[in-house]
Parts: C-alpha cells; structure tokens; sequence
C-alpha cells in the first residue's frame, strides 16, 4: 500500500525555477488571461456596427451614420430593429437579453452596449 | 401590445435559429420575417388576437422541433 502511495520517480522534478536573466531577457510583453474580460477598442466596435447596419436589407447607405436612429433616421420598423440587434448578436457573438434589445434604439446606443459588453468578440 | 409582440416576434426568429438543418432554419426565419410583416399594419384587435395566438402556438413547435433537431443531428 505504501510502495502505491509514493509518487512515481520523474526524470526531472515537478517545479523546476528558471534563471530570471534567462527568462525573456530583453523583451516586456502583456499577459492576456482569458478571465481578464476583454472589452473590444470603441473603434473596432463602431466600424463594425456601422457595417452591420450598412448591410441590412433596406438601409439607405448613405444615411448611416454613428448618431442614427434606426426608426427615425433609417425608415426601418419596430420589427426590422428586433432583426438588426439580433445580427449585432451575430457580429459580436452575445446574447442581448430582451429587456437591453428594447433600448437599443440608435446606432449610437447600439455601440455603447457591444463595447460595454465583456464577452463580445 | 407592441412590446409583447416584439418580445414573441425575437423568440420565434431565435429558436428558428437553432435549426441545424440549413433548409428549415432559413425557412421558418423567412417565414417568421413574413408573415409579421405581412401582418404590421393589422387594426382588427381580434385578428390580432388571432394571429399572435398563431404565432404562439408556432413557437411551441418551433422551439420543440429545434430542440430535437440538435439532439439527433446526424454528423456529416
């Protein structure tokens, strides 16, 4: 029972240190963790949400612009804005519950939240 | 009212989402998009009451055969 016990004879140690100077001696470099919660830069987000909303059915292209509204501005209904904030979802693989899909009303708006939003991607 | 017709409009355009199958995903997605739109400027509050009934018994079904279609997804 005791001999099972014992750990197994490695060929090396389990922790084993490395010199610092021989670490990485002349480059400084950022470690991203995957918990770290990786906002997206507003810039990307708000290219990205323009093209989204540039390239759904019935947008006049050159009425697209970060201020407008998608009512208003763009003549799309009630039903249209359903559809484009569930292609947001696609863009940015997130889920908007439906409580924040009803206030995103603007592209403005729309840019704000995906930004805000840790998981986007 | 509106925001209970929206709220069913984006349930029924998720679970249609879930289709694997490309064929009926895009054809409940069309058919969703449709007959809403089809239906938008509908005053007759009883016709209204008739078609969302519709719509919600749809999405019953929909989100049912959606379910089973990832459960028994054949690989390819």
């Amino acid at each position: 029972m005791r001999l099972l016990l014992r750990r197994p004879q490695l060929a090396r140690p389990l922790t084993f240190s490395v010199p610092v100077n021989a670490r990485f001696p002349h480059q400084s470099f950022t470690v991203r963790a995957f918990s770290s919660g990786g906002f997206l830069p507003k810039q990307e987000v708000q290219e990205r949400v323009l093209s989204v909303v540039k390239n759904f059915e019935g947008v006049d292209v050159s009425k697209v612009s970060e201020t407008a509204h998608f009512m208003n501005d763009l003549g799309l209904d009630s039903l249209d804005t359903v559809e484009i904030v569930m292609a947001f979802e696609d863009e940015f693989a997130i889920e908007i519950p439906d409580a924040e899909a009803e206030k995103i009303q603007t592209v403005e708006q729309a840019i704000s939240y995906v930004a805000s939003h840790p998981q986007a991607k | 009212s509106k925001s209970d017709v929206l709220h069913l409009y984006r349930n029924l355009l998720r679970n249609s989402k879930k289709f694997c199958n490309y064929n009926f995903r895009e054809y409940f997605l069309r058919r969703t998009k449709e007959d809403f739109k089809c239906h938008k400027n509908e005053s007759d509050p009883s016709k209204v009451q008739q078609l969302l009934e519709k719509a919600r018994q749809d999405l019953v079904v929909i989100s049912r055969q959606a379910t089973l279609s990832q459960m028994y997804a054949a690989d390819r």
